[in-house]
């Protein structure tokens, strides 16, 4: 493997001769050594659950941030390298914003992955006239997007380094994703009420994570078609949560 | 006159902030048009006199009212929004048949008055936005995105702005009818009835009383039906076209409904 490999792995620019990018395939594999991440989509609203590793007892867990949000209505776990998951962050926080300046109205949940994806598919590029500087390689993180919005409601997408993004009723990535992805798929049914995806969504964390599931190790988030709104859960809040498992 | 008075429809349109002498030319007011400046009759136009042998000031002059009467009602579940279609100049009429309406959306239409050249530059403008925005975002445009919209588009040109004057009108996400009334530079108000351009004066009294019932104290308010409207829009407009040389020929009045915008044209007098 090695071998073929070695003339093609370099440059982010490069097609391999069967076609295919090796710096973005290792990106995606990056992700695969991240924690797990899930989110599972219902009529009701979405939710968002994340493994936080926590290595050392000396740790601040709470410094530890993997559910970041975009705009009230949008709000996202990321697994991979976490600090290109930021620039990712960053960018939908802007282009939100200047949407709401620009029209007086939210952005999708769509066109904001879109816009994120947008952003993953520059490397390779050279800088920009706009004063951007040019990506040495691709993001090394996958996003869950969580969000609603008045075109179609809840909605769950899926992005990696390649910026591609898909459409999920539920999903996880990371280290325990294969895991995660079949136990969500057997679980997983378009009646689910929120709090049953929330229950689903904490079970299926739980089962893939090594240590037991703690106020400290996990962070969950919804977005409920409700209130419209994204919500990091407090501690308080995700105890309860735990509690009911 | 205060800077926003210079952008008033009907307001005398002097060069941009420039160096100005008593008693010389103060650009144009309304009914006049380069070759017909007024003000200052020993000069030619665009050209402050000065003392015999000095030199010659020269100012830019980017300005030209076309005249034209806009206006947009709100009822319960529609809007209408009418122009008519003179183009003036001066005590000209270069055209009789010159349509100042854009239909953004199945429910958002735009009119706008002022100079002709700004308008269709900005409406141009516009019809690239909305495909833009189509696009992007695999929706057509709300009426309140297109207002917030068309103020951005306005006021990015703060210091050198179309002159034009637009009111917008439209259906809601919820289904009600709403109008928008601008100024040349953005600065904007939702209301229920709004009319800009030459013939400003005369009919926007006229909807205040007849659409929000002012000065009919005690009078029980009545949403007027789409038809009533219509046939208010029409009164309003022959009668503004009696007295403003600038609005008549036909009026364009556009009905939009959640079943989407529907035209009809009305003839004013020709004279």
């Amino acid at each position: 493997m090695f071998l073929t490999r070695s003339e093609y792995d370099r440059g982010v620019n490069t097609f391999s001769p069967e076609g295919r990018l090796f710096q973005v395939e290792y990106a995606i594999e990056a992700i695969k050594l991240g924690s797990t991440a899930v989110g599972i989509c219902t009529t009701e609203g979405v939710i968002l659950a994340v493994e936080k590793r926590l290595t050392s007892p000396l740790l601040t867990p709470s410094s530890i941030e993997k559910v970041l949000e975009i705009d009230t209505h949008i709000g996202a776990a990321m697994s991979g390298l976490t600090a290109d998951a930021r620039t990712l962050i960053d960018h939908g926080r802007i282009v939100t914003q200047e949407h709401r300046f620009t029209y007086d109205e939210p952005l999708s949940v769509e066109s904001t992955t879109q816009s994120l994806c947008d952003l993953a598919l520059r490397f390779g590029e050279d800088g920009r006239d706009d004063g951007a500087d040019a990506m040495a390689r691709p993001f090394g993180v996958a996003l869950l997007i969580a969000g609603v919005d008045d075109e179609g409601g809840p909605a769950l997408y899926h992005t990696d380094p390649s910026g591609t993004y898909v459409k999920w009723m539920a999903k996880a990535i990371g280290a325990g994703s294969e895991g995660a992805q079949t136990a969500l798929q057997e679980a997983w049914s378009a009646g689910m009420t929120l709090a049953e995806a929330e229950g689903l969504a904490l079970k299926t964390l739980k089962a893939v994570m090594e240590e037991k599931v703690s106020g400290e190790n996990v962070e969950v988030a919804a977005v409920t078609a409700e209130s419209g709104k994204f919500e990091v859960y407090s501690k308080e809040k995700l105890l309860a949560c735990i509690g009911r498992l | 006159m205060d800077a926003l008075g210079l952008l008033r429809p009907g307001a005398s349109v002097s060069g941009l902030p420039a160096a100005h002498t008593p008693g010389a030319a103060t650009g144009f007011a309304l009914g006049d048009h380069a070759g017909r400046a007024q003000a200052a009759p020993a000069a030619e136009p665009g050209v402050v006199a000065s003392t015999a042998s000095g030199p010659l000031q020269r100012r830019f002059q980017p300005y030209q009212n076309n005249g034209g009467t806009v206006l947009a009602v709100a009822g319960k579940g529609f809007c209408v929004v009418a122009s008519d279609t003179r183009l003036g100049l001066g005590y000209s009429i270069p055209s009789r048949k010159v349509s100042r309406i854009l239909k953004m959306t199945d429910k958002v239409v735009l009119a706008s008055s002022g100079m002709q050249a700004d308008m269709l530059t900005l409406h141009k403008t516009l019809r690239m936005r909305l495909v833009q925005y189509q696009q992007t975002h695999q929706k057509h445009m709300s009426l309140t995105a297109a207002s917030q919209m068309l103020s951005n588009m306005l006021y990015t040109r703060r210091f050198f702005p179309y002159y034009t004057f637009n009111v917008l009108g439209g259906i809601d996400e919820n289904g009600e009818g709403w109008a928008y009334g601008y100024d040349a530079i953005g600065s904007h108000e939702k209301v229920s009835a709004v009319c800009s351009g030459t013939g400003q004066t005369l009919i926007q009294p006229v909807l205040d009383n007849q659409i929000e019932f002012k000065q009919q104290w005690g009078a029980p308010k009545v949403d007027l039906s789409l038809e009533a409207t219509v046939e208010l829009i029409r009164d309003a407009f022959t009668s503004a076209g009696e007295r403003d040389i600038y609005t008549g020929d036909f009026v364009e009045i556009c009905k939009i409904t959640k079943d989407g915008v529907d035209v009809e044209e009305f003839q004013l007098k020709l004279d």
